[in-house]
């Protein structure tokens, strides 16, 4: 038997309704068992304000931004909900796809870019994803999803302008992803 | 109630990072089962070919509204200890539509990102950096621009609140909203897609079927006519008192704090407790204990204090405390405690505490640390011995502190707490 991954082919993505349904599950989980909902962005700003720490104490300490993710200073940043929770994230992810066939180390992108440039939109389109996160106090996950299902109204005007900024730009981005 | 089980003290914060543990495993499978570990897939949904992200999210939302609803109306969950993200309009709007060019730009969110990467995609770990170098220029402006990222705050406010419409209704709509638009999705996938999305296993299957799909839609609209008529979850709770487990529990102590534990924690700045002054206006103005704020007895009303807070309460003695929380307790359950001794006890225990007179070594050290917070919060310890060189009778009138000394070692800066949101 050959073993080479195309004799493996992925197994299909799930029905987006019971990916919904299922995530939605999970979601109101979290409600119920820790009175708050799922999140991302938030355990990077803890990774990045340890790391800041670590490079100039300093300045962390001097930096309204950094310095929340300290609290008092008697528990470590690191111990956080939302640190462990996206961990899970990461094991969760390979998980799934490990067991789907899916693990493969290759570039997402349309056939009409240059893996150059789709790597460099990545790398530009994080750096905006999280100032416009910690601008709106949460992403796709802490505000749209969490928020959107307990109707809070910031979580609301965020989710439609999530929405609204995508596809006013999606025109000008079309030949990295069609 | 008994949910949230974290908020009603189930388990500790150590525990509570295996359940974060746990929930991101499930959330990280279901993201990448879902298809968006795959850039193309979640961007395909900007350009009308495959409609999944609208489609996953908006099941998950409305799926986790009308549950949280239903158990609410149940009676098993205390909407009012979920945790709300503060609103801030303005830097909500903004940081959303920066938030969607990101996405098209990256193809990512922060959550999918995780996914991507850990499958071992390259662009998903581009962008986890790019995510990174972003929060450390985001990190570097932000005491300029912190005015603008603070401004228009709301605080925790639901929809049905601001527009004062019945928060039922809203789930409701927000149903028939999510329905109609996976059916507009699946019209528009067979318009603008390729065939490949919303064919098989959608709402409009060419089938008389009633297909899965179908039947979470029929579900997800019976809940939501069941909320068009059942109330609101907020108010509509009827909390049962067991007047006798009531009693009890104020009898057995445990709903006090010790005015030394309660000297601790203003010390140390951790903020824990909300301290609330029930004597008149004009004792709280002669002396109140620090970071005390004054809601005389009489004004108390159950919707003083918010369910999230922990409350100490104090009069001069304990009476009035323990009517206070017996408002408080029989209106909601909430985490309330009474000063222990009142304020003579914070008096005697914690601003003149009075040296033994033939300490121990183990007594001499726990007197220091006592006379040290004494000093900081403006008092005077005193010394009795054999001799009684100063008199314990009548204990110094309280002033209010001008300006505290030097906190004790045990003291640390004072910061706002850490977030909960995402």
């Amino acid at each position: 038997m050959n073993s080479a991954p195309e004799t493996h082919p992925p197994k299909p993505y799930w029905n987006p309704y019971l990916a919904g349904f299922l995530l939605g599950l999970v979601l109101l989980a979290s409600f119920v068992v820790m009175g708050r909902g799922l999140g991302a962005s938030g355990a990077f700003g803890s990774v990045t304000a340890v790391a800041m720490h670590a490079v100039a104490p300093a300045h962390v300490q001097h930096n309204a931004f950094y310095s929340e993710y300290f609290g008092d200073g008697s528990s470590n940043p690191l111990k956080d909900w939302l640190v462990f929770e996206v961990l899970g994230v990461f094991v969760g992810g390979l998980l799934s796809g490990a067991l789907a066939n899916r693990i493969a180390v290759k570039i997402e992108k349309g056939p009409r870019v240059s893996n150059g440039w789709r790597l460099a939109g990545a790398f530009v389109g994080g750096a905006m994803m999280m100032i416009g996160a910690k601008l709106a106090l949460g992403c796709t996950s802490g505000q749209a999803l969490t928020g959107g299902a307990v109707l809070n109204l910031g979580s609301w005007a965020f989710m439609i302008c999530v929405f609204a900024g995508a596809y006013a730009l999606a025109y000008f981005f079309r030949r990295q992803w069609l | 109630m008994i949910a949230p089980f974290f908020k009603f003290g189930m388990f500790g914060t150590e525990a509570s990072l295996v359940v974060a543990f746990v929930i991101g495993i499930g959330f990280g499978f279901i993201l990448e089962r879902a298809g968006f570990g795959n850039a193309r897939k979640l961007a395909a949904q900007f350009y009308f070919q495959d409609l999944r992200v609208l489609k996953v999210m908006f099941t998950a939302i409305v799926t986790a509204m009308v549950g949280v609803y239903a158990l609410s109306r149940v009676g098993f969950l205390d909407l009012s200890k979920v945790y709300l993200v503060p609103t801030l309009l303005v830097p909500d709007i903004v940081g959303g539509l920066l938030l969607g060019m990101g996405f098209v730009v990256g193809g990512y969110c922060p959550g999918t990102s995780c996914v991507s990467a850990s499958t071992g995609r390259v662009d998903g770990m581009v962008y986890v950096a790019g995510m990174f170098a972003g929060l450390v220029g985001f990190g570097e402006v932000y005491p300029k621009i912190q005015s603008f990222a603070t401004m228009t705050p709301m605080g925790h406010l639901t929809i049905a609140k601001y527009f004062d419409i019945p928060y039922g209704l809203l789930v409701f709509a927000v149903v028939v909203m999510a329905l109609a638009a996976f059916v507009a999705a699946e019209w528009a996938e067979r318009k603008f897609g390729d065939g490949s999305a919303g064919t098989t296993g959608g709402l409009l299957e060419s089938t008389r079927r009633l297909t899965p799909a179908r039947i979470l839609a029929l579900g997800l609209l019976v809940l939501g006519l069941f909320a068009l008529v059942g109330g609101d979850p907020y108010r509509g709770n009827t909390v049962s008192i067991d007047p006798r487990a009531l009693a009890l529990s104020a009898g057995r102590g445990v709903v006090k704090v010790s005015p030394g534990d309660l000297a601790d924690s203003i010390v140390k700045g951790t903020q824990e407790f909300r301290i609330i002054d029930l004597r008149p206006a004009a004792e709280y103005a002669a002396y109140h204990i620090p970071s005390a704020e004054n809601i005389p007895l009489a004004a108390l009303a159950p919707d003083s204090v918010s369910s999230d807070d922990k409350v100490v309460l104090y009069s001069d003695s304990d009476l009035q405390a323990a009517q206070a929380w017996f408002i408080l307790r029989a209106t909601g359950d909430r985490a309330a405690y009474i000063l222990a001794g009142g304020l003579n006890a914070w008096k005697d225990q914690v601003l003149y505490p009075v040296r033994p007179a033939k300490p121990t070594a183990l007594e001499a050290a726990a007197f220091e640390k006592r006379a040290a917070v004494s000093r900081y919060l403006g008092g005077t310890p005193r010394a009795a011995g054999a001799s009684s060189v100063q008199p314990i009778e009548p204990a110094p009138a309280m002033v209010a502190p001008i300006a505290p000394p030097a906190a004790p070692d045990m003291a640390r800066p004072k910061k706002r707490a850490a977030r909960e949101g995402c």
